[in-house]
């Protein structure tokens, strides 16, 4: 034993810059695993996983219609015989156009709008700007409360009045946080209001985009009270929710993307083991005299073995608890770079456990990586030190290894469904990563088959490097592999990213609004329509619209007590805009049935979009019936339409035919195409709001700067882990150099004996790196392509393009760095002394 | 004409000064045969190496063809070997990722010799290993590497020959058709023939023999003028 740490110690005093690399690839990939964990962590802690705070209540029945006599009768008799209810209050929400009173203040701002009553909120704290707690006297008599950013968006400040709907208002606070936070997709910052405001404003009267919720307290576990509520409600459209289910939903979310970041990491750290496993590869293999002497010396092969192990394990665990260093050094990164973008309560520290879990998977990992190469040291027989043997390379392939490899197969299998919690998703990423690796693989060998045929160049450093490239014990497709990998990641996502920003860019979609009125009275028609003419020197597009929802299909309501009936509640029960012509939009098909005639129906008939007609299981000639204020229309299902999305005015689920809506109560939707200069937009929405205080205007531009800064934060995020696939690669790369270092000086000396001049030996050098580089942007650029095509075409349906300019570029950049890299790594060879290398040789 | 001028060479081995060659002078004309003997460690290695550049002296001068190899670049040390030296090793020194033709086929590709190809396919005959030209160094003989490499040294045409212990890997066949082989190229291309060797046989067939200890020549003759000293 002694023995075994003294050489140990000797070993590592004499090879530790060779082993740094092992070191730092355990390092990167530990810290990936293990910082991702903790972003991901300390968010879900800072969002809080407390659902009861974000409903601010037990539990919430929510409606967007207003809750009829019959519907509060039955939540009464429910809530009557419960006897842990403690409190109730009711809200209500809509999204409106918010402006100042004040007429030279020309901003104009969308807001989402919520009225409440006392006690308000029912769970949680509501604090203001200046630390006092909300006060409800601060809305009685037309007062307002609204987001501290919208006094910036609107120029406002607190005693301002602002306008919404017909109503005027008083801003008398303004708060950061509000109750239940504000995670989640926005159009606008948030207004508060009293509830009975949205009435003397005339926003109920006036917009159909209103959602109502009745909230309880309970004392006690509110399950069985949801249940009885549910069974109650059932056949209306009043959604049931406790918080008990959001919360288990929503940690089920956090611990599913904390596993999923995590196998991101883990996908690193493998990378990291690549690295490790040419390391001990090539690390047994120069070690191969030093093992024949030690064997020569009466060592046993187990006890060198032993060695080198205890060398591993050392160098993986100094490395792993390194790379929880550098795990925390990211997330103080992600606090400097990022801090505006995350939740006020985020914090940036690793938590102990995580720090453990991922240098046991750092460990784990290198023993995982180094078990066959190390295994090679058995075969090391002390009698090469009696022949010239330096050449012959050890090929054996002997039952030991076949059953090391399968258990370090299973091992790194254990270590993914660990990281993903889950077995199927371990399994999957395992065979997802070999897949990747084979093709990538394959590639990279007919890449350099190629090139070998194409072996004579008339150029002596072309003909050189591709040599060089072949050179025995050469990495290159290893290489190939690693960097053409984080090649592939980055640029898939900056191209589907190219095509994601394309889909949403105006100069290519000519037909997208970029406004949109809603909510106009049929009396204030012809006025808009002379306003937007003149504003904008184009014809507006005015189209009738009727709220409607759907009640039953084929006489049948919906059963919600069915799980997945209630995740699609949001998108079946809710309310409709439908409108009704005789003629297909240009952006529409018919997929199946017909589409009508001018003559006579005998029935109402209704043309229903193809995702819709899925989710409600309707064919042509099924029935719908609609609840449309009150009345029930039933329907036959005349066609089921195709929209063109990309190429699209207006999208209508449900269109009727004309004879049937008419008479139902409606009000006109105006589109605009032109677009306006930022200044001109907004000009025209004040005055519009000035004439028609009812109506709603929709800021098609604006909102699609939103999506486009969500997508491009995304795109940051996906990068950022991308570019440490890229730096794994880069390492892989750095650490080939390294250990086919001593062969490069080698030849070098020869060569130079042979009288090539230095700059010949730099051109070999960079050729060589440019060209590996060249292959290993080829190979990521490929894929990437084909991925982002499958991608945008198969998932996200949207249009792709190809980029060449930005694929090319990746290429170049590619081969540029591996070309830095690599002539970096190497340079100090063109300088040495050959006398001295051919002699230790 | 070589001609090395008080040449000496120290190397630092830890705290101490070794002195490898000590206050060597020499002068061989164009076209001659020596043999450089004596003890390993003597410093014969390091006296060829630095003829051909490979190293400098830590003080004298060595002149090769008149240019003083002393006072150059490493590139223009690279040109000079291109053009007028010729090595071979005792341990070969093939470059492994290269076939046998291939690494003939270097030193004229470094010189930009244009029948390249056709040259380096005679001097595979010359060296009789016509069919192991695809050969990779490592599935070769040693004495069929070392033949490899006598083939690559000559193939850029070189004045000067040096070898060291060109024989001291092999067993004594193969060793005495290496010796036949660069004596017979020798006599035909009037090539400066510098040999180290442990073995005095050979040695004596030279036409001039020196003899190196503890780096300084101590002994300098003519084969067939016996104990006339030319220099000591
Ligand atoms: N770079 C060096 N560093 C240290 N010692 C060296 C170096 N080069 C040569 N020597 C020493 O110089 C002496 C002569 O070496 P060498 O020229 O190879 O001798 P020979 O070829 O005659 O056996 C030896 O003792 C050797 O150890
Ligand atoms: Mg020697």
């Amino acid at each position: 034993m002694k023995f075994i740490l003294n050489l140990t110690i000797r070993e590592i005093r004499s090879s530790w810059r060779r082993l740094l690399f092992f070191f730092l690839c355990i390092a990167l990939g530990v810290g990936s695993v293990v910082a991702l964990r903790s972003l991901i962590q300390n968010l879900t802690k800072a969002v809080g996983t407390d659902a009861r705070a974000l409903l601010t209540a037990d539990i919430e029945l929510s409606s967007t219609n207003d809750f009829s006599p019959a519907e509060i009768a039955k939540i009464e008799s429910v809530i009557g015989n419960s006897t842990i209810v403690e409190a109730r209050n009711e809200t209500i929400t809509t999204a409106m156009m918010v402006r100042p009173a004040d007429p030279s203040n020309e901003s104009v701002k969308f807001v989402e709008l919520k009225g409440i009553e006392p006690p308000f909120p029912l769970v949680g704290q509501f604090t203001i700007s200046g630390g006092q707690p909300f006060d409800f006297a601060l809305l009685r008599d037309n007062g307002a409360v609204i987001a501290e950013i919208l006094l910036e968006d609107l120029k406002v400040k607190i005693g301002d009045k602002i306008r919404i709907g017909e109503g005027e208002f008083t801003i008398r606070a303004s708060f950061d946080e509000e109750p239940g936070g504000t995670n989640g997709f926005r159009l606008g910052g948030r207004v508060f209001i009293e509830k009975k405001a949205f009435d003397s404003a005339g926003i109920t009267r006036n917009t159909g985009r209103i959602r109502r919720r009745i909230l309880f307290r309970t004392s006690d576990n509110p399950g069985a009270l949801v249940r009885q509520l549910r069974e109650a409600l059932k056949g209306t459209t009043i959604t049931t929710a406790s918080y008990r289910e959001q919360q288990e939903n929503m940690g089920e979310q956090f611990t599913r993307t904390e596993n999923y970041l995590a196998l991101t990491g883990l996908l690193i750290l493998v990378l990291g083991g690549v690295g490790v496993w040419n390391v001990a590869r090539a690390f047994v293999e120069q070690k191969r005299k030093t093992v024949a002497v030690l064997k020569c010396l009466g060592a046993g092969g187990t006890r060198v073995i032993s060695v080198y192990l205890l060398q591993i394990l050392t160098l993986g665990s100094v490395g792993s608890i390194f790379g929880v260093g550098l795990a925390q050094a990211a997330m103080l990164f992600v606090k400097w770079r990022f801090v505006d973008a995350m939740p006020a309560k985020m914090t940036y520290g690793v938590s102990l456990s995580t720090g453990f879990q991922g240098a046991v998977l750092g460990v784990l990992i290198s023993l995982l990586f180094s078990a066959l190469p190390l295994l090679q040291i058995r075969t090391i027989k002390p009698k090469l030190l009696l022949r010239d043997e330096n050449n012959s390379s050890m090929t054996n392939l002997d039952w030991t290894k076949w059953i090391f490899g399968i258990i370090s197969l299973a091992g790194l299998l254990g270590l993914a469904v660990w990281q993903a919690g889950s077995w199927k998703v371990g399994v999957f990423f395992l065979a997802g990563l070999a897949i990747t690796s084979v093709i990538l693989y394959s590639a990279a060998a007919v890449l350099t088959w190629l090139l070998r045929r194409v072996k004579r160049f008339s150029s002596f450093s072309v003909t050189q490097a591709i040599n060089s490239l072949y050179r025995p014990g050469n990495q290159t497709r290893i290489i190939l592999l690693a960097v053409g990998l984080g090649a592939f990641v980055v640029l898939a996502v900056q191209s589907m990213q190219a095509n994601l920003v394309r889909e949403f860019d105006f100069s290519r979609n000519q037909k997208l609004p970029s406004l949109f009125f809603v909510d106009i009275q049929k009396s204030q028609v012809e006025e808009l329509r002379q306003l937007l003419a003149e504003r904008t020197g184009e014809q507006p597009e005015i189209i009738p619209t009727v709220r409607a929802r759907v009640a039953y299909v084929n006489g049948q309501p919906f059963d919600y007590t069915n799980r997945e009936v209630r995740q699609q509640q949001g998108q079946i029960g809710r309310e409709f805009a439908v409108t009704y012509r005789e003629k297909l939009d240009e952006n529409e098909s018919v997929v199946s049935g017909q589409w009508w005639t001018a003559s006579a129906a005998d029935v109402p008939e209704v043309s229903i979009e193809e995702d819709m007609a899925a989710r409600l299981q309707v064919t042509a000639g099924d029935s719908v019936t609609f609840d449309i204020s009150g009345r029930k229309i039933t329907a036959r299902v005349a066609n089921i339409r195709k929209l063109d999305l990309r190429n699209t005015r207006t999208a209508f689920i449900f269109v009727f035919r004309p004879g049937v809506l008419e008479k139902a109560p409606q009000s006109f939707a105006a589109t605009v195409l032109r677009h306006l200069g930022a200044t001109d937009r907004q000009r025209l929405q004040r005055d519009t709001l000035e004439r028609f205080p009812n109506i709603q205007i929709f800021d098609v531009a604006d909102i699609i700067a939103t999506v486009q800064r969500l997508i491009a934060n995304f795109v940051l995020a996906v990068s950022f882990v991308g570019s440490f696939v890229m730096l794994s690669g880069i390492l892989i790369l750095i650490g080939s150099i390294a250990l086919t270092k001593s062969q490069r000086v080698y030849e070098n000396a020869i060569l130079k004996t042979l009288g090539a001049k230095r700059r010949v030996l730099a051109a070999i050098l960079f050729v060589e790196y440019g060209l590996l580089g060249l292959l290993a942007g080829l190979i990521g650029a490929g894929f990437a392509t084909a991925l982002s095509y499958a991608v945008s075409r198969f998932v996200m349906n949207i249009k792709w393009e190809f980029d060449p300019v930005g694929m090319l570029l990746g290429i170049a950049v590619t081969a540029f760095l591996v070309m830095a890299v690599g002539v970096a790594a190497s340079f100090d060879v063109l300088f040495r002394k050959p006398l001295g290398t051919l002699r230790s040789q | 004409m070589i001609q090395l001028n008080n040449v000496t060479k120290t190397v630092r081995s830890g705290s101490d000064d070794l002195t490898i060659l000590d206050d060597v002078s020499l002068s061989i004309p164009d076209g001659q045969f020596v043999s450089i003997t004596g003890a390993s460690g003597s410093g014969k290695s390091t006296l060829l190496g630095l003829i051909a550049g490979l190293d400098e002296p830590s003080s004298g001068t060595i002149i090769v063809d008149g240019d003083e190899v002393t006072a150059q670049t490493d590139d223009k040390l690279a040109q000079i070997r291109s053009e007028k030296i010729g090595f071979v090793f005792q341990s070969f020194h093939l470059i492994p990722s290269l076939t046998a033709y291939e690494n003939i086929l270097i030193p004229m590709e470094i010189l930009g010799l244009r029948d390249a190809r056709g040259r380096a396919t005679q001097l595979l005959a010359d060296v009789d290993l016509t069919n192991r030209g695809h050969h990779y160094p490592p599935e070769l003989s040693g004495g069929e590497q070392q033949r490899v490499a006598i083939a690559r040294a000559f193939a850029n045409s070189p004045k000067y020959l040096l070898a060291d212990e060109p024989t001291g890997n092999l067993d004594s066949k193969n060793g005495q058709h290496i010796f036949e082989l660069m004596t017979e190229l020798h006599r035909q291309s009037k090539v400066t023939l510098i040999l180290v060797t442990h073995d005095h046989a050979i040695a004596a067939r030279a036409q001039r023999q020196v003899i190196l200890k503890d780096g300084r020549v101590i002994s300098d003759t003519l084969n067939n003028e016996i104990g006339d000293q030319i220099s000591g």
